[in-house]
């Protein structure tokens, strides 16, 4: 939203240069993402939250000034106020009456107000409210149209012009599309229409695609001569799915679907009209159409005092409190305690209970009267940001919660220590860490011989560069590694992250993977460095069959959040032996073909009294063992560790077809 | 005999002086200290005089002891600093060290697990939850119903629902880690302070300071009486010690208000611009500050669909944009540079 100052300046006084406003302006909520200045003007940009339609208006950000300032509003004054009563209007000449049939349900449009206005001359806008548009963003057109728009970004209700001698039968039919209706906007631009958007019908066709544009038929040019005003109150849901399902936005869809001001379609009118009588000249020609079910009118909403300073964590006086919501034009009105407690004692008993005990004084009920375009003020806590926003943020004090540290163990909950112990293992072992993108594309997968049917899919990708959910890691890991080629030598890389598993969603399965990919380490020194690590997270896994010798290097991958269901960080002090071991190493010939795994557990389950058996080396057919013989109670004598070795140099033969080196 | 003492003070004193060598002092301490030495064969003497004149010649063969001993101290200290000092002219010691082998853990797990050591410390406890998450935890329970304005800010990446059971559009990945507000909260009563560090996704131009893929800390604590003053006291103390705050690198934020429907009042953080010192960058939009842990009460309608009673209980939330934290730490000038595997980025950490 653009707001120049000098139009602000039209409606507050404001004292404070355009940078302190801006500032102040985004401690209470309204964004300044920029300050421009413009010839002689000031031009603030404005993001503003979804919950502020109001802010999408010149009058709506003037008030948040005036409350910052503690300043009046100057609303715009107008010769002619239109009554909303059932009678045709004092201004109305009767020889000129004109009228429109007008079907709607409040269902699908909350509010109809409108009128007709005959004898305008169309024409080029006057140079003042040109150069007003064209500060904000806005082309000018024509005088109407200009006007209809000055308005809306004026007071934040958006309203439409129609041709009058152009509403074919002088119908004006509010409906729900089907489907498939074909409409002109008044761009000249086609769209076929969704289901479920609203629109207007005249006798022929859809002259309107409510709250998102106007129809091109019965667009206001050159040769108008009457013209239908309507400013409606469209319902929120419909004309953003609407506008969602034809990707058009407009500025009035912004406003309706936030939330349009449903209180001000008459001032609205009546600003509009005013203009246009004074600009295009003509004279009102209908009678005042509002048709609408409720009356929306401001409503009361409470604030305890007890509430507010017990939610901010500071005892905001009351007098400055009251002050507050006065800026904001809320009308605070202090009830007594009977009537606080009367009117909550109903609604929350846990409340009346709570607050029995409390001091008298403090237990101050504050009543508010919201205008019509603040419908954010639902519940009291919207009263209690409203205060704290205007106190400012930076003028609280800091705390930090009191209370019980929690202590029983929470859902989800993750012990980061493991991880933390891993990734410092890796990086002790001269791996370095990556972070990639868990989204990848079609091309990556198929280098990987994976299936991408069988992966899941982002339905809209970003870009088809990131449309598949990662199920491995190993393709960002070798992707890094090629990065890498033309700086390093020696590249060790490692990723812990998650992957996603699961040929559909149903099978759906997050884990965390942890990787590697090494040109300066074989493979059985990455077997080693996971044996080591697995070691150090207590866990009895063969890591063998999680290394791929790859052409770049060795790559290793498992799924860490299975090691971390089994991780045993307990340990146990085993005292040392006090009697000497007897160690020797064996020679032994056999065939290349045999395992050394399965040797060795061939001599290590042969006798308790051996404690450890390793690969010292290996040359074609021979391999060394060291054996460590060891008794926990006594000394091991030769003798007996002679009928040992014996009897497993039999078994090996027997087993293994294996011989002792002479 | 005060003579003999004194002529074996004198020439040990000197020859400890003169001598060149550890070995020599060695062989010195030996021949005046040692069993035989001269010194100890003299000392024995001692019991050979008159009574009355054991005492004072007694102390004075003890001053010489201490006084050799002192001496070669001294003598076998300033050695030892020769000897080294020409151990080390040998080589030139100001050739490059043997680095190890070691490699580098990102910068965004160190800050990472920074922000979880801090949180500890103030009670918090830690949870993690999936990042393919259903359309209610990402937005309905938070307060963000469907067709609700709010969901513009966060588009959202849906997943294929085909060959499935889940219809469109309700599963996605999810675009904030407040979706795992509402299921440790249904599952669990307050007291509660928590926070979920984690991936988050969103349908977005990237640019360098928006990802599709980002980063955050969620975070929430919820008790009776929780307020407003200790959301600000919390955000203020974590951010400053996650920035690495020090007497000479001040930390500057600000709050602002905003609207998250999940929260009532809604806050915002912002910290001044580390990249441009606030001066103004591409970074930060030009605006000298980057906005980097919105944050709130919570809303009551979130507490009442996990059952809790808004009367009762009141809470915090947050959201620390944790890649966006990151790069404002170490100033890097791009969020991109996160997910970039580059070594020479990574050994700079």
């Amino acid at each position: 939203m653009l707001a120049p100052l000098s139009w602000l300046k039209e409606y507050v006084d404001t004292t404070l240069s355009p940078k302190e406003l801006g500032e102040r302006l985004t401690e209470v909520g309204l964004s300044t993402e920029k300050i421009t200045k413009v010839d002689d003007d000031i031009i603030f940009e404005f993001e503003t939250t979804p919950n502020r339609p109001d802010l999408l208006s010149i009058i709506g950000i003037a008030r948040e000034i005036a409350a910052i300032e503690q300043k009046p509003i100057k609303y715009p004054k107008l010769k002619i106020n239109l009554k909303p009563s059932p009678h045709l209007s004092s201004h109305l000449s009767s020889g000129s009456t004109k009228s429109v049939l007008i079907k709607t349900d409040p269902e699908i449009n909350p509010r109809f107000t409108g009128i007709i206005v005959d004898n305008i001359k169309v024409g080029k806008s006057p140079n003042w409210l040109k150069e007003k548009l064209l500060k904000i963003g806005q082309r000018p057109i024509n005088n109407i149209v200009d006007i209809t728009n000055y308005v809306m970004f004026e007071l934040g209700n958006p309203i439409h012009a129609f041709d009058y001698e152009k509403i074919i039968g002088r119908t004006m039919d509010v409906e729900r599309t089907k489907g498939g209706e074909l409409f002109k906007s008044v761009d000249g631009i086609s769209y076929h229409l969704p289901k479920d958007a609203v629109i207007i019908k005249d006798k022929e066709n859809v002259i309107d695609l409510c709250g998102i544009k106007g129809g091109f038929k019965s667009k206001t040019s050159e040769g108008t001569k009457t013209i239908f005003i309507r400013v409606p109150v469209e319902n929120a849901i419909l004309i953003r799915r609407a506008s969602q399902a034809l990707g058009l936005r407009s500025d009035a869809s912004s406003i309706f679907e936030r939330g349009v001001n449903k209180g001000g379609t008459i001032e609205a009118l009546s600003r509009c009209v005013n203009l246009i009588l004074e600009i295009a000249g003509g004279k009102i020609a209908s009678k005042l159409y509002d048709i609408k079910n409720e009356d929306f009118e401001p409503w009361k909403l409470k604030l305890r005092l007890s509430r507010l300073n017990q939610i901010l964590g500071i005892t905001i006086p009351e007098k400055k409190v009251i002050g507050i919501l006065n800026s904001l034009n809320l009308l605070p009105v202090i009830l007594n305690r009977q009537l606080a407690e009367k009117n909550h004692s109903n609604k929350n008993r846990s409340f009346a209970s709570l607050s029995g005990a409390q001091d008298d004084i403090r237990e101050r009920v504050i009543e508010c009267t919201i205008p019509t375009y603040r419908n954010d003020l639902i519940i009291e806590e919207n009263l209690i940001e409203e205060v704290a926003r205007l106190y400012g943020y930076n003028n609280f004090p800091k705390t930090m919660p009191i209370g019980q540290m929690p202590i029983k163990q929470i859902p989800y909950a993750k012990d980061y220590k493991t991880e933390e112990k891993a990734k410092n293992f890796l990086k002790a072992c001269g791996f370095s860490e990556i972070y990639t993108y868990s989204l990848i594309n079609e091309k990556d997968l198929a280098e990987q011989r994976l299936n991408p049917q069988h992966v899941l899919r982002v339905d809209n990708p970003v870009s088809r560069e990131f449309e598949y959910l990662r199920p491995t890691l190993k393709i960002s890991l070798i992707k890094a590694f090629f990065q890498n080629k033309p700086n390093f030598t020696k590249k060790n890389l490692f990723e812990l992250g998650k992957v996603y598993l699961g040929k559909n969603l149903d099978e759906a399965k997050e884990a965390y993977f942890l990787s590697g990919i090494t040109n300066a380490k074989n493979f059985f020194e990455v077997k080693g460095i996971l044996e080591r690590l697995f070691e150090e997270l207590g866990v009895k896994d063969d890591p063998s069959n999680l290394i791929e010798i790859l052409n770049e290097g060795v790559f290793f991958e498992f799924n860490f959040s299975d090691i971390l269901k089994r991780v045993n960080l307990q340990k146990k002090f085993i005292p040392l032996p006090k009697y000497p071991p007897i160690i020797e190493d064996l020679a032994l010939l056999m065939h290349e073909k045999i395992k050394t795994i399965d040797i060795i557990e061939e001599i290590i389950n042969h006798n308790s009294l051996i404690v450890d058996v390793s690969l010292l080396d290996q040359f074609e057919d021979s391999r060394t063992f060291h054996i460590v013989y060891q008794h926990k109670e006594r000394n091991l004598t030769s003798e007996e560790v002679a009928t040992i070795r014996s009897r497993i140099l039999k078994a090996l033969e027997e087993k293994f077809k294996a011989k002792l080196k002479e | 005999m005060e003579e003999e003492l004194m002529q074996i003070k004198n020439s040990a004193v000197s020859m400890i002086i003169d001598a060149q060598h550890q070995k020599e002092l060695e062989e010195i301490k030996l021949a005046f200290l040692g069993r035989t030495g001269r010194l100890t064969l003299a000392m024995k003497q001692i019991t050979k005089l008159p009574l009355e004149k054991r005492p004072d010649v007694g102390r004075l063969a003890n001053e010489v002891k201490k006084t050799i001993e002192d001496t070669l101290r001294q003598a076998q200290g300033k050695l030892l600093d020769q000897e080294s000092q020409t151990r080390r002219e040998k080589i030139d010691i100001t050739n490059p060290g043997v680095t190890p082998d070691i490699g580098h853990l990102h910068p965004m797990t160190q800050v990472l697990y920074e922000a979880v050591d801090v949180f500890k410390s103030l009670g918090f406890q830690t949870a993690d939850g999936p990042e393919i998450e259903t359309d209610y935890y990402n937005f309905e329970a938070l307060n963000i119903p469907k067709d609700h304005p709010a969901r513009d800010t966060q588009q959202t990446l849906y997943l294929d629902t085909r060959q499935s059971q889940s219809s469109p559009g309700e599963i996605i990945l999810r675009t904030q880690t407040s979706s795992m507000q509402g299921r440790i909260m249904e599952k669990v009563k307050p007291p509660l302070r928590v926070i979920v560090p984690g991936k988050n996704f969103r349908y977005e131009q990237v640019d360098t300071s928006h990802g599709f893929e980002f980063w955050q800390v969620e975070g929430f604590c919820i008790d009776t009486g929780v307020r407003l003053t200790d959301l600000f006291g919390t955000i203020d103390y974590v951010l400053r010690k996650l920035m690495g705050e020090s007497a000479s690198r001040r930390i500057k934020l600000k709050f602002a208000t905003t609207n998250f429907p999940f929260v009532e009042p809604g806050v915002d953080t912002y910290i001044r611009c580390t990249v441009c010192s606030g001066r103004g960058c591409n970074f930060c939009k030009m605006s000298g500050w980057s906005e980097i842990m919105p944050a709130g009460m919570i809303h009551p309608n979130v507490l009442k669909a996990v059952g809790y009673d808004s009367q009762k209980v009141t809470g915090f939330a947050f959201a620390i944009g944790l890649s966006r934290l990151v790069t404002l730490r170490y100033q890097m000038d791009d969020l991109r540079l996160l997910t970039n595997p580059d070594l020479r980025i990574l050994e700079q950490f």
